[in-house]
C-alpha cells in the first residue's frame, strides 16, 4: 500500500468533518475486510483513511416496533444479539451466513451496505424486509428506502461526504414469516451463486396471501426485488404451482452476471428454483405464525 | 511381527514447533540488514519487450536495486530442459512472466517501486489451446527449442516440448482382434497444489563469498546443483539451510526467485528476502498440467481388454523448465494403462508450449488426469456392454508377474484383494437408499519412490540418540518415522531419539523429498545406520564389559578414548522394487436434479500397504490426499482465458473447507512385502487420484449423467440433465 | 504510534499507516508465530486474538489495534505448558507442515472459550475459515473434540 494519513475520531461530526475536509481523496473505514484487500491490490489509493473505530454512538442495536442498527454494529454482534435473533430471527440467520466468524467480527453493516457489493448477503434480506438506511452529511440527516439504495455495481446513494449511520428495519407484519436461502454449490465458505429472502404474509383467513416480498443477490449490478414475482402472489390462495410461477417469473426479470460462481444461464436458472424455494419456507413458516397468532 | 515403536501411533515434538508457532520456515527467516524483492511481471501473454525504463523506481527513497535481464548473464534456469531465462530478455511468453526485480528496504516500497517501472511492449500473435499449438501455422514460442540444454530430441513441431511414450504388443493388432472398440476424450483443469506457504527465499552472501540460501525447495542438495548451474559459481560456494516447509504437494522443487534473490544480494551488499504473494502463485507457480486425453480401447464380446491406445495433450505452458524428470514429461502417463493387464498397448503423451503459465509437478504427477480418464473410460465401456463396473474391472486386474508399460515387474500383487475390500466396506452392491443417489468405485496404483539419502547416528554421552539427516520437512511426518525406525533398530525409546536436521554442509548428496520415496529410501539409510551403529555399541559395550544396553556408560567410555561412536549410511533405491500398492475407492453421492449439485453421502478408500510405521501419519497421508482428490474433481479450477487467469486469489479458486469432507471409511489391507524399513511401502500419493472417476462414476449411476470434464460441476450436471431429458 | 498489548505485554510502536497487524506482528514484533498465506482474509493463517475475537491480521491495519489486547499463538502457551488445544492436535496428528497450525489452534481456542462443548457440526462452522491442504481435516476435528473432552475432564 501507498502511505496515507491515517485518522480515527471519536464522534461522528468529527468523522464528516474531516471528510469534507479531504473530499474524494478520502476514505471511510470500519471493519476493513473489504476496503483493506483493495488497498494492498492498489485498486483503492485514498490519501486520508478515517477510521470509526472509536466513533461513539454507532454500535447499538434498538427495538422500536422494528429494529434498528447502528451502522458500526458488526456482523457477529448482529447474528448473536437476542433482541434480533427473537424479534427478526431471519435477520440473524442471514448474518450468520456471511464468510467466516473471522470476517463477520470485523465486517460492519454500515460498511457492507456503503460497499454495495451485489453478491453480499444481509443487503437482501434487508431488502425483503423494507429496511430504510439512515444517511448523515455534516449538513443534513436523511432516510433512503433500501429499495432505492443500490443503484449500481459498488455504487449506492451516497453521495461525497455523507456516511451511513445506521438501517432501520420494520417488524415484519402479524401472520408473517420469513426465510433466507444461499446456494453455495461449489463449497462451504463462498459469495453465493444466488441468494434469495422471502418474507410472506397471509390474510386473516391464514390461506390467502396478502403479500410477498422476495429480494435477490448475485442476479445482477445490485441486490433486487422480483417485483414481477411478487405481483403474482399477492392476494391470491398459495400452492406448489403458484410458487413455481412465482420462481419462473423472478427468473425473467434478473440479468446476471457471469462468474466464477455460475454462468449467468446458470445463475437465471437457479433464480427461479432458489425463488420457489425460499417462498415455500416462507409460506411454512407464515402458516406456524399464523396458527400461533391468528 | 510386532514392534515396539514402529507401528505405534506416537505423536512428537515436530508437532510443538508447530503448535507453538516456533517453527521457523524460510519466510520467517530474517538477518540483519535484510531487504525485501518483488518481481514486476508481465501483463501480457506474448509480446517483445522495446523498452523498459527503470529511472523513476531506481529514485523511490527506500530502494536499492532495480535489475532487469540487460543486468543478468544470459543464463538459463531449469530442473531437466534449461528454457527459461532469469528475467525476460527480450520477450515475454505468458501473464505473470518476470521481467524486472526490485530490492527495497520493506515490502510496500518495493510494491511501490514496481508501480514505477515503464516497459513498453509490442504484442505478438499468441496460442493458448495445445491443440492449436501443435497445428502448422500456430505461433511458436521458442524458435529452437532443440538448441536447450536438457531438451528431448524429438520434436514433431517446434512447440513441443517432449514426448513420453510406453508401449507393450502391437496396438493395431490388438485393435484388430477386438470385438468392440470405444474411444472418449476426456479434459482435466489448470490446477494448483494448494500448499498454504508461497514460495518464500532469502538468500545471503557471507563476507567470504559464501552464499546461504534458506528456502521452501524439498530437494535441498539439487537446488545447490542448479543454483550452481544458474549463478555460475561452484556447488561449494552455496550452502542451503534447511527450513520446514508449509506444504509441498510436488510443487516446491524449483528455483523459482531465488537466483534474483541471489543477484539483488550481490548488488546491495544485503541479505535479500523475496516472497510470492498468493496471486503471484495462482498466476505464476507451476500448478498442475491440465489435460486432453483420448482413449481407445478395444475389448473381447466378454469384456477382456486387448489393446488400448491413449493420447494425451498436457498444455505444458510457456517453459518446460518446471518439470524434473529426465523425458521433461509426466510419469504419470504410464497410468494410462490403469491397474489392468493390457496385452497390446501405446500411450502417447505430449507436453506442449502455450502463452500459459508454465506448469510443473503437483502429487502424483499426471496420474489424477490419466486416471480420470482412464477409470470414467472403463465404467463407459462397461454400461455399453452391459457389465457391472466392478466385473469389467475383475476380468482385467493386474496379476502376480505381470509387467507394466513402463517396465516394472510386478509380485504380490493385490489389485483383486483391494477391489473387494473397498466393495464391500461400502456396501456397494446393496439397494440405494433413495431415487438420485448413485455409486462409483475407481482404482490405482502407485509404486514406491526411488532415490537416495545419506543417513548419520550418533550416541552422545547422555546416552541419546542424534539421527542426522539433510531431509527437509514438509509435513508428511517423515522425520517421525525415521526416528521411529532408529529408535527400533537401536532399542531405545523414542525420546531418546532426537533429530538433527541438517544442511548441505553435513552430507554428499540426497534426492530430497518426493515421488513418495522418503520412507523407502531415508527409512533404509537410516535403518541401516542405525544398523551399524548397534554393532559399533556393543563391540564397544563388550571391550570394555559394559553392559549392552548401558549407553551413557558406553558412550562416555569411548569418549574417554577420544572416540564417538557414530555411524553412516548412504542407501540407494537405484530400481523400482517388485511391489506396487493399490487403491480402490467407492464415492456414494446424491444429486439434487433441481440444482445439479452433488453432495457426497459416502466415501470408501481402500489400501494395500506395508507395515505401517506410524498409523496417524499414515492415516493422514490418506485422508489429505483424498481431499485433494475431492477439490481436484469437484471445485478446484484455475479459470483462465486468452492467457490471462482470471482466480487470483483464494477467494475465487477455491480449496475444500472443513464443511467440504464427507463421511470417510478407510480400509487398510496389510502385507509385509515393502522394499522400506520393516517391510514398509508408501502412502503419499496413493488416495488422490482415483477419487476424481469414482465421483464421475457415482454421478452416472446416480442420474445417467456423464462429465467428461473437471470439476464435475452443478451447473454441469444441471445442464447435462436437461439436455438428457430433452433427448 | 500505536500502543498495543501483545500477549500480556505493552508495546509501543512507531509505524506506517499502511501497517497490516500480522506485518506489525511478524516484523516490527518478531513474532513469526503467525502467517501469510492467502493475503486476503480466506484462508486462516493469520489468524489472532483482537480483544479475544479472532479476526484476520493480514487484512486489519495495525492501527485498527492501537489501544487494545492481540493474542497470538505465541502467547497461547502458560509457563513453558502447552495449552490443552495445542496438546490434543499434537496427540491427534492434528497438524502435518504446520503451516495453518498457528491459525488452527488460535481459531480453536477461541470456539472452546466461546463454547467448551461444540457439536461436530458446530466445531465445523466455525473452523470453516481455517483451511489445510495437508490433513484433509479429519484429524483436526479430532483434535478439537479431544481437546474439549479433556477441558471438560
Amino acid at each position: 500500500m501507498n502511505d496515507f494519513d491515517y485518522r480515527s475520531p471519536r464522534s461522528l461530526d468529527e468523522a464528516l468533518a474531516i471528510l469534507g475536509e479531504y473530499g474524494e481523496d478520502a476514505r471511510v473505514v470500519a471493519g476493513g475486510t473489504a476496503l483493506v484487500t483493495m488497498m494492498r491490490q492498489r485498486l483503492v489509493q485514498p490519501r486520508c483513511l478515517v477510521s470509526l473505530r472509536d466513533v461513539q454512538g454507532l454500535g447499538r442495536i434498538e427495538a422500536n416496533g422494528g429494529l434498528r442498527l447502528g451502522a458500526l454494529v458488526t456482523h457477529r454482534d448482529a447474528e448473536v444479539s437476542p433482541l434480533v435473533q427473537e424479534r427478526i430471527p431471519v435477520l440473524a440467520e442471514t448474518f450468520r451466513r456471511v464468510a467466516t466468524v473471522r470476517i463477520r467480527h470485523m465486517a460492519t453493516i454500515g460498511g457492507a451496505l456503503a460497499h454495495g457489493d451485489p453478491n453480499q448477503d444481509p443487503p437482501v434480506t434487508l431488502l425483503a424486509l423494507g429496511a430504510t438506511v439512515n444517511i448523515r452529511s455534516a449538513r443534513a440527516a436523511r432516510e433512503v428506502p433500501l429499495t432505492e439504495f443500490f443503484r449500481d455495481y459498488y455504487e449506492t446513494a451516497l453521495e461525497p461526504g455523507e456516511l451511513v449511520t445506521a438501517v432501520t428495519v420494520p417488524a415484519p407484519p402479524a401472520r408473517s414469516g420469513a426465510a433466507f436461502l444461499k446456494f453455495l454449490p461449489r463449497t462451504a465458505d463462498d459469495y453465493a451463486t444466488v441468494a434469495a429472502a422471502a418474507i410472506v404474509t397471509l390474510e386473516r383467513d391464514g390461506v390467502r396471501c396478502r403479500e410477498a416480498r422476495i429480494a435477490l443477490g448475485s442476479v445482477g449490478v445490485t441486490p433486487l426485488r422480483a417485483t414481477s414475482a411478487e405481483a403474482l402472489l399477492g392476494g391470491q390462495p398459495l400452492g406448489e404451482s403458484l410458487l413455481q410461477a412465482a420462481g419462473e417469473a423472478a427468473k425473467t426479470a434478473v440479468d446476471p452476471l457471469t462468474d466464477h460462481r455460475g454462468s449467468a444461464a446458470y445463475k437465471r436458472e437457479m433464480t427461479a428454483v432458489m425463488v420457489g424455494r425460499v417462498l415455500g419456507q416462507a409460506w411454512e413458516a407464515a402458516r406456524r405464525s399464523a396458527q400461533a397468532r391468528p | 511381527m510386532a514392534h515396539r515403536i514402529v507401528g505405534q501411533p506416537v505423536g512428537k515434538l515436530e508437532g510443538i514447533g508447530k503448535v507453538s508457532g516456533q517453527a521457523r520456515y524460510s519466510g520467517d527467516v530474517t538477518l540483519p540488514g535484510l531487504v525485501w524483492g518483488k518481481a514486476l511481471r508481465s501483463p501480457l501473454p506474448h509480446a517483445r519487450i522495446v523498452r523498459i525504463d527503470t529511472s523513476r523506481a531506481r529514485a523511490l527513497p527506500g530502494v536499492l536495486a532495480v535489475l532487469t535481464a540487460q543486468d543478468l548473464p544470459d543464463i538459463l534456469v531449469g530442473r531437466r530442459m534449461f528454457d527459461m531465462p532469469m528475467l525476460a530478455r527480450d520477450r515475454v511468453r505468458f501473464v505473470g512472466e518476470k521481467v524486472a526485480v526490485v530490492a527495497a528496504v520493506d515490502p510496500d516500497t518495493a510494491e511501490e517501486a514496481l508501480a514505477l517501472i515503464d516497459v513498453e511492449y509490442e504484442d505478438l500473435s499468441a496460442v493458448f489451446d495445445p491443440v492449436a499449438a501443435i497445428k502448422a501455422g500456430a505461433p511458436v514460442l521458442h524458435e529452437n527449442p532443440a538448441a536447450y540444454e536438457g531438451a528431448p530430441a524429438e520434436r514433431p513441431h517446434p512447440n513441443v516440448q517432449s514426448v513420453l511414450r510406453f508401449k507393450l504388443g502391437d496396438v493395431e493388432a490388438g485393435f484388430g482382434q477386438a470385438d468392440r472398440i470405444f474411444e472418449h476424450t476426456f479434459r482435466t483443469q489448470l490446477d494448483h497444489q494448494g500448499y498454504l506457504e508461497p514460495h518464500a527465499g532469502v538468500v545471503a552472501i557471507d563476507d567470504d563469498g559464501r552464499i546461504q540460501v534458506w528456502a521452501s525447495n524439498k530437494m535441498p542438495f539439487r537446488l545447490k546443483e542448479l543454483l550452481s548451474h544458474a549463478l555460475r559459481r561452484p556447488p561449494e560456494q552455496i550452502r542451503v539451510n534447511l527450513t520446514p516447509i508449509g506444504g509441498d504437494f510436488g510443487g516446491k522443487g524449483s528455483l523459482m526467485d531465488l537466483p534474483l534473490a541471489y543477484h539483488l544480494a550481490r548488488v546491495t551488499g544485503r541479505p535479500v528476502k523475496m516472497l510470492m504473494r498468493y496471486a503471484e502463485e495462482l498466476m505464476a507457480g507451476n500448478p498442475r498440467h491440465p489435460s486432453v486425453i483420448t482413449m481407445r480401447t478395444g475389448v473381447t464380446r466378454d469384456g477382456r481388454i486387448i489393446a488400448r491406445r491413449v493420447k494425451a495433450l498436457f498444455n505444458s505452458g510457456a517453459y518446460a523448465a518446471f518439470k524434473p524428470a529426465p523425458s521433461v514429461n509426466l510419469g504419470g502417463t504410464a497410468m494410462g494403462a490403469g491397474v489392468y493387464r493390457i496385452p497390446n498397448l501405446l500411450i502417447e503423451a505430449f507436453c506442449v508450449y502455450s502463452n500459459n503459465i508454465p506448469c510443473g509437478h503437483a502429487r502424483s504427477p499426471g496420474e489424477p488426469q490419466m486416471v480420470f480418464a482412464g477409470e470414467s473410460h472403463m465404467d463407459m465401456i462397461a454400461r455399453e456392454l452391459g457389465m457391472d463396473p466392478a466385473d469389467l474391472r475383475r476380468k482385467n486386474l493386474l496379476r502376480d508377474g505381470d509387467h507394466l508399460a513402463n517396465g516394472h515387474h510386478l509380485e504380490h500383487v493385490r489389485a483383486s484383494d483391494t477391489l473387494e475390500a473397498a466393495l464391500k466396506a461400502s456396501h456397494y452392491a446393496e439397494p440405494k437408499p433413495g431415487p438420485w443417489i448413485g455409486r462409483g468405485m475407481a482404482m490405482t496404483h502407485r509404486h514406491i519412490g526411488v532415490g537416495f539419502t545419506n543417513a548419520r547416528v550418533r550416541l552422545e554421552t547422555s546416552g541419546a540418540v542424534t539421527l542426522s539427516i539433510a531431509l527437509p520437512d514438509t509435513g508428511t511426518g517423515a522425520h517421525l518415522v525415521l526416528c521411529q525406525v532408529v529408535a527400533e533398530v537401536l532399542g531405545v525409546t523414542l525420546d531418546e531419539v532426537e533429530i538433527e536436521v541438517a544442511n548441505t554442509d553435513d552430507f554428499e548428496t540426497d534426492s530430497g523429498v518426493g515421488g513418495s520415496r522418503v520412507t523407502h529410501t531415508g527409512g533404509r539409510a537410516a535403518y541401516h545406520a542405525a544398523e551399524k551403529l548397534k554393532q559399533q555399541i556393543e563391540s564397544e559395550a563388550s571391550k570394555h564389559g559394559i553392559p549392552a544396553g548401558a549407553l551413557a556408560e558406553i558412550a562416555r567410555a569411548a569418549a574417554k578414548d577420544g572416540r564417538t561412536l557414530e555411524a553412516s549410511h548412504f542407501y540407494d533405491a537405484k530400481a523400482h522394487a517388485d511391489v506396487t500398492s493399490f487403491t480402490a475407492q467407492v464415492a456414494e453421492v446424491a444429486i439434487d436434479p433441481a440444482t445439479g449439485q452433488v453432495t457426497i453421502r459416502h466415501f470408501t478408500t481402500a489400501h494395500d500397504v506395508g507395515t505401517i510405521i506410524n498409523p496417524i501419519g499414515h492415516q493422514g497421508q490418506i485422508e489429505g490426499g483424498l481431499i485433494q482428490g475431492l477439490g481436484f474433481a469437484l471445485m478446484e479450477e484455475m479459470k483462465t482465458e486468452d492467457g490471462r487467469i482470471s482466480t487470483l486469489s483464494l477467494g475465487d479458486f477455491k480449496l475444500p473447507t472443513i464443511q467440504d469432507i464427507p463421511p470417510l471409511t478407510t480400509v487398510i489391507l496389510q502385507d509385509q512385502v515393502g522394499p522400506g524399513p520393516f517391510n514398509a511401502k508408501a502412502i503419499g500419493e496413493g488416495s488422490i487420484s482415483a477419487v476424481a472417476p469414482a465421483i464421475a462414476n457415482a454421478v452416472a449411476d446416480a442420474c445417467g449423467v456423464r462429465i467428461l470434464d473437471l470439476p464435475i460441476t452443478a451447473e454441469k450436471v444441471y445442464f447435462a440433465l436437461r439436455e438428457k431429458v430433452a433427448r | 504510534m500505536i500502543r498495543l498489548t501483545v500477549n500480556g505485554t505493552v508495546h509501543e510502536l512507531e509505524v506506517p499507516a499502511y501497517r497490516t497487524l500480522l506485518d506489525c506482528l511478524r516484523y516490527d514484533l518478531g513474532l513469526t508465530g503467525s502467517k501469510e498465506g492467502c493475503g486476503v482474509g480466506v484462508c486462516g493463517a493469520c489468524t489472532v486474538l483482537l480483544d479475544g475475537k479472532m479476526i484476520s491480521s493480514c487484512i486489519a491495519l495495525a492501527g485498527f489495534a492501537d489501544g487494545r489486547s492481540v493474542t497470538t499463538v505465541e502467547g497461547l502457551a502458560q509457563d513453558e505448558r502447552l495449552h490443552p488445544v495445542q496438546q490434543a492436535f499434537v496427540d491427534a496428528g492434528g497438524f502435518q507442515c504446520g503451516i495453518c497450525t498457528p491459525g488452527q489452534v488460535v481459531s480453536a481456542k477461541a470456539l472452546l472459550d466461546a463454547n467448551p462443548n461444540p457439536t461436530e457440526a458446530e466445531i465445523k462452522e466455525w473452523m470453516v475459515g481455517n483451511l489445510c491442504r495437508c490433513t484433509g481435516y479429519y484429524k483436526i476435528v479430532e483434535s478439537i473434540r479431544s481437546a474439549a473432552q479433556r477441558s471438560r475432564a
